[in-house]
C-alpha cells in the first residue's frame, strides 16, 4: 500500500515537470494540440494526487501503523472522526492537502479556461503546473507521508487540544483560501506571458479569488473561535505568527478585490493590481513556511525542520520570476487614464487599499522582526500585543471610517455639496451613539469609544445605501439582483462592521480570580459566580473533571456551567476544558476557567466578563452570507462578458 | 508488493495516455494553432472594454442620481459627457466591416 | 494626451511617506520590541526579557498555592537558570517541556510575570497554546 501512495505521487511529479515543461513550449510556440496535452497533465495529477490521499486516508482509517504517519498522528482509541483529521494533523500530511487541493482549483480552472480564453490558460498551465511540482516534490523527496516502519502496538494519539470539531473544519478551509490564491496569481502570470494588458484574466478568476478570500476568512474565524473556547485563556487573537501568517495574505486579497473593481470601471491600477496578487500568493506561501519551518518563536510550531529551506527558496524563485515578468511588460501595463479627484470613490478605494497594505506590512514586520533583528543586532527581539494593537487602531480605524464613507461618494468627482447632503443623516447617527455611549460609560476606552462611533456611522450608511436603492429599483431582490457584487459586498461590510464592534468590545472585558472552596464566590461587573461541587467522568479517551458553578447576574440566577480539565490517558496529558455562558441578549460571555484543581476539592478560578464577544462569531456568519451573495453567478453579467470575449476570427 | 507495482504500472500508462490523447487523433480544422489574438483582435478587446466601461458609468451615473449621490447641477453636467463618450464607444466598434480596412492601430 | 501627472501617484508617495513617518516615531518612542533571549544569554540584563527554554530541575509549588519553581536550560544546551513563577501551572507544563516566559533576572533568578508562562505542545506542527494566569 505505502508503494501505491509513493508511486502515484512518483507519477504526479512527473505529470506536474510535463505540464510545466510542455505547457510552457506549447504556449510559446503556439501549439495548440501540446498545450491542451499540457492541461491533460494538471486534469491527471488531480487524479493521482486523490489516489494518493486516498491511500493515506484508508491507512488512518485502518490503523495501519506500518506507516510512521499513523502511528505518530493516531491511536486506537482515537474516534474516528479525528482519526480522519489527523491526515492534516501532521507535515507529510497537510503538504499532500495542499498538492490535492492545488490540483483540484488548478484542473477546474484549466478546464473552464482552455476553450474560452486559450491563450492566458494555455500560459497558466506552465505557472500552475510549476506550483504543483515543488510540492509534489517535497513530497516525494524530503516529506513523504509513505515512510514505513515496524508497526508498534499502539499509535502516539492526536494531540488533546486537536481532539475537537474545529480540527476537521479549520484547517481545510485556510487550505482551500491559501491554495486558492494560486488560481489568480497564475492566471495573472499567464496573461502578462501571453502579453495581454485587458481585465480577462481578472474576469476569468473574479468568482475563484472570492471563494478563496471567504474560505480564509471563515477559516481564521473559526480558528479565533477554537483558540477563545478551547485554549481558555479568553481571548481570541494573540498576534502570534501562526495566526498571522493567515491574516496577511487575507488583508493583501481584500486589497485586492478592491482594487480590481477600480480596473474594472476606470481601467487603472493594473500595475497595483498584479502586484497585490503577486503579494497575496507570496504571502500565503510564506504563511506556509512560517507555520512548519519553525524559523520563528510561535506557540504554534517549533520543530526545525528541513522544510524551511525548499520554502523559502521556493518563495524567493516566485517572487524573482513575478517582478521580472512585470517588469518586462511594464510599457504595456502603464494605463491612460488618471484619478481625477481626490474626492471621489476611486480614491476612496486607492485609500483603503493603501491602508489595508501599509496594515499588512505592519503584520509582516512584525513577525520578521525577531529574525531580523538577531541578523542585525544578534538578539532576537520580540514585537508583542501592543505593537499590534496600536498599529491596528493607527490603520483599522480610518479603514472602518472610510467603509461608511465610500459608498456614499460618487465615481470620478463628488461634489461638496451631494457629499453634505449624503452624510448628515449617518454622520448624525454617529454622533448621537457616541453621546450615548459616553454617557453609558463606554469613555474609558478612548478607542473603543471611536471604533464604536465610526461603527454606527458605516452601518448607517449601508442602511441608507440599501434604502435608496431599494426606493430606486423598486425592490430589494431587484436590487441584489442587478448590482449582487456591490451589495454582497455591502453586507460583507456590514460583517466587517460587527467584527469590528465584537473586537472593540475586548477593551471593556473585567476580569475577577482567586481559589474557591465549595459555596464560595467570585465577583465582576454585573455577574456572580457560585463554586458547587466537584465531579468526575471517564469518558472514551480521557477522565473529565468538572466544577459546578451557579451564575448569576445582578443577583438573579442566570444558569450552570461546567468547567474543568480532561485528562487523556494515551497522551498522558491534561487539557484545559474552559465553560462559556453566552447571554444572547447583551451579546456578551462570561468565561469561567478552571485554572487549577487541587486535591482538597478547592479550585483556582478564573472568570472573564466579555462585552459584545459574540459579534465577532455573528459576524463571520453575516459575511459569509455577503460573500455568497457577491459570487452569485449573474446571467446578464455572463452574457455581456461572453459577447465580448468571443473571438474576433470567429 | 507486486499489486503494488501493477497498480503503479497501470496508473503510469493510464497517465500517459491521458496526456498524450490529444496527439492521438487529428488536429481539429486541420490546423494545430492556438488561437491567438492578433492586433485587431486586441484593438476590438479594448474598445469592448471601453464600451462596457462607458455604458457603465452611464448606468452607475444614472443609479447614484436617483439615490442622491450626485446633485441635478452636477448630473446634467455628467450625463451630456458620459453619453457622448458611451455613442463614441459604440460607434468605435461597428460596422466590423468596414472596421477591418480602416483600422490603424497605432499604439 | 498631456500627462498632468497622476495625481494618484502623488497620494502614493505621500503615504509611504506617512506610513514610514509613523513608524519611525512609533519605534523611537516605545522601543523596538523585548529581547527574546536563552538562559545562557540571559546575564547581565536588565529588565524585562522573554525567555525561551526547556524544563529541567526539581520542580516544586504549583504556582498558586506555592510558587513553582524550576530550572530553564537552553533548548540544545547545558545552562540553566533557576526560575520562579507565581501564577497557574499551566497543564502541559512539565520537565522536558519547551516553555516561554517574560520576566526579569533578579539576584540571579529569573522571576517570571504572572500570565505570561506559555508551553509549547510537543507534536510538530500542531497548532496549540495552553497559557494560563
Amino acid at each position: 500500500m505505502p508503494d501505491v501512495g509513493r508511486a502515484t505521487l512518483l507519477v504526479t511529479l512527473g505529470l506536474s515537470l510535463y505540464a510545466t515543461g510542455a505547457g510552457a513550449w506549447a504556449a510559446r510556440a503556439g501549439r495548440r494540440r501540446l498545450a491542451d496535452s499540457a492541461g491533460n497533465a494538471l486534469l491527471t495529477a488531480l487524479g493521482t494526487s486523490a489516489i494518493a490521499a486516498g491511500v493515506l486516508l484508508v491507512a488512518l482509517v485502518r490503523h495501519d501503523f506500518s506507516f510512521t504517519y499513523v502511528a505518530d498522528h493516531t491511536s486506537t482509541r482515537l474516534p474516528t472522526g479525528y482519526t480522519i483529521s489527523a491526515f492534516w494533523g501532521g507535515q507529510e500530511g497537510s503538504l499532500l492537502l495542499w498538492l490535492l487541493v492545488l490540483s483540484g482549483y488548478s484542473a477546474a480552472a484549466v478546464l473552464l479556461n482552455r476553450r474560452r480564453a486559450p491563450d492566458i490558460a494555455a500560459w497558466s498551465v506552465p505557472v500552475l503546473g510549476g506550483v504543483m511540482t515543488f510540492f509534489a516534490l517535497l513530497l516525494v523527496v524530503v516529506a513523504s507521508p509513505f515512510a514505513t516502519q515496524a508497526p508498534p502496538a499502539e499509535g502516539a494519539g492526536l494531540n488533546p487540544s486537536l481532539q475537537n470539531p474545529y480540527m476537521l473544519a479549520h484547517p481545510p478551509l485556510l487550505y482551500l483560501g491559501y491554495v486558492g490564491l494560486t488560481i489568480p496569481f497564475a492566471f495573472a502570470m499567464g496573461a502578462l506571458l501571453a502579453k495581454r494588458t485587458d481585465e480577462r484574466w481578472i474576469v476569468a478568476t473574479r468568482r475563484w479569488t472570492l471563494v478563496a478570500w471567504t474560505a480564509l476568512g471563515i477559516g481564521q474565524l473559526l480558528g479565533s473561535h477554537w483558540a477563545y473556547v478551547e485554549v481558555g485563556w479568553g481571548g481570541f487573537y494573540a498576534w502570534d505568527p501562526v495566526e498571522n501568517a493567515a491574516l496577511m495574505p487575507w488583508i493583501a486579497a481584500t486589497a485586492f478585490l478592491h482594487s480590481v473593481m477600480i480596473q474594472e470601471k476606470r481601467g487603472m491600477l493594473r500595475i497595483w493590481n498584479v502586484l497585490l496578487v503577486v503579494l497575496a500568493f507570496s504571502l500565503s506561501l510564506f504563511g506556509t513556511f512560517l507555520t512548519r519551518s519553525g524559523v520563528v518563536n510561535s506557540i504554534h510550531s517549533f520543530t526545525q525542520s528541513s522544510i524551511g529551506p525548499w520554502f523559502l527558496g521556493f518563495i524567493c524563485l516566485v517572487v524573482a520570476f513575478s517582478l521580472a515578468l512585470v517588469f518586462a511588460r511594464l510599457p504595456l501595463l502603464r494605463s491612460r487614464t488618471r484619478l481625477e479627484s481626490l474626492v471621489s470613490r476611486e480614491a476612496a478605494f486607492l485609500y483603503n487599499n493603501l491602508l489595508l497594505v501599509a496594515f499588512c506590512l505592519t503584520v509582516l514586520w512584525g513577525v520578521a522582526f525577531p529574525m531580523l533583528s538577531e541578523l542585525v543586532r544578534g538578539e532576537s527581539r520580540t514585537l508583542g500585543q501592543p505593537y499590534y494593537n496600536f498599529f491596528l487602531r493607527a490603520f483599522g480605524l480610518p479603514l472602518l471610517l472610510l467603509m461608511g464613507i465610500g459608498p456614499l461618494i460618487a465615481w470620478r468627482r463628488a461634489s461638496a455639496r451631494a457629499l453634505s447632503r449624503t452624510f448628515l443623516w449617518p454622520a448624525g447617527v454617529a454622533l448621537a451613539t457616541g453621546a450615548a455611549l459616553v454617557a453609558a460609560g463606554a469613555g474609558s476606552s478612548m478607542p473603543g469609544l471611536v471604533a464604536y462611533t465610526f461603527a454606527a456611522f458605516v452601518m448607517a450608511s449601508i442602511v441608507l445605501e440599501f434604502v435608496r436603492g431599494t426606493r430606486a429599483a423598486g425592490s430589494v431582490m431587484t436590487l441584489v439582483g442587478r448590482n449582487r457584487r456591490r451589495y454582497g459586498g455591502y453586507v460583507v461590510h456590514a460583517a466587517i462592521v460587527l467584527l469590528a464592534i465584537g473586537v472593540a468590545g475586548s477593551a471593556y472585558d473585567t476580569t475577577a480570580e482567586g481559589r474557591l472552596r465549595p459555596g464560595q464566590t467570585l465577583e465582576t461587573g454585573a455577574w456572580t459566580a457560585t463554586y458547587r461541587s466537584l465531579s468526575q467522568e471517564r469518558a472514551a479517551n480521557a477522565l473529565e473533571l468538572r466544577a459546578r458553578v451557579d451564575l448569576f447576574r445582578d443577583g438573579k440566577p442566570a444558569g450552570t456551567i461546567f468547567p474543568g480539565k480532561n485528562r487523556y490517558f494515551a497522551e498522558a496529558q491534561t487539557s484545559n476544558e474552559m465553560a462559556i455562558h453566552t447571554d444572547w441578549l447583551r451579546a456578551e460571555d462570561v468565561d469561567v476557567i478552571a485554572d487549577q484543581i487541587n486535591t482538597d476539592g478547592s479550585i483556582y478560578f478564573r472568570v472573564v466578563v466579555k462585552p459584545l464577544v459574540n459579534l465577532i462569531w455573528v459576524a463571520g456568519l453575516v459575511f459569509l452570507l455577503g460573500s455568497l451573495v457577491a459570487m452569485w453567478p449573474d446571467a446578464r453579467e455572463q452574457r455581456r462578458l461572453a459577447a465580448r470575449y468571443a473571438l474576433a476570427s470567429a | 508488493m507486486t499489486t503494488a507495482l501493477v497498480v503503479a504500472a497501470a496508473l503510469a500508462v493510464a497517465a500517459v495516455l491521458l496526456v498524450a490523447a490529444p496527439f492521438l487523433r487529428e488536429p481539429r480544422d486541420g490546423d494545430d494553432v492556438l488561437d491567438r489574438r492578433d492586433a485587431l483582435d486586441e484593438r476590438r478587446l479594448e474598445l469592448s472594454e471601453e464600451r462596457d466601461r462607458a455604458l457603465l458609468a452611464l448606468r452607475e451615473l444614472e443609479f447614484d442620481h436617483r439615490t442622491g449621490k450626485i446633485s441635478d447641477d452636477d448630473y446634467r453636467v455628467l450625463v451630456g459627457e458620459y453619453r457622448r463618450r458611451a455613442a463614441a464607444a459604440l460607434r468605435a466598434l461597428e460596422p466590423k466591416a468596414a472596421r477591418r480596412e480602416k483600422v490603424d492601430v497605432q499604439h | 494626451m498631456a500627462r498632468r501627472g497622476n495625481p494618484a501617484r502623488l497620494v502614493i508617495a505621500l503615504s509611504v511617506a506617512a506610513v514610514l513617518a509613523v513608524f519611525l516615531l512609533y519605534t523611537s518612542i516605545a522601543g523596538g520590541g523585548t529581547p527574546s533571549l536563552k538562559p545562557s544569554e540571559l546575564r547581565g540584563h536588565t529588565g524585562r526579557v522573554s525567555l525561551t527554554g526547556v524544563v529541567t530541575g526539581p520542580v516544586s509549588g504549583d504556582g498558586r498555592n506555592a510558587p513553582l519553581h524550576f530550572r530553564l536550560r537552553d533548548i540544545g544546551g547545558t545552562k540553566a537558570v533557576p526560575v520562579v513563577y507565581e501564577g497557574s501551572r499551566p497543564d502541559l507544563f512539565k520537565r522536558g517541556r519547551d516553555i516561554v516566559l517574560s520576566g526579569e533576572l533578579r539576584n540571579g533568578t529569573f522571576v517570571g510575570v504572572p500570565g505570561t508562562l506559555v508551553t509549547k505542545c510537543p507534536s510538530k506542527y500542531a497548532p496549540k497554546k495552553s497559557s494560563s494566569v
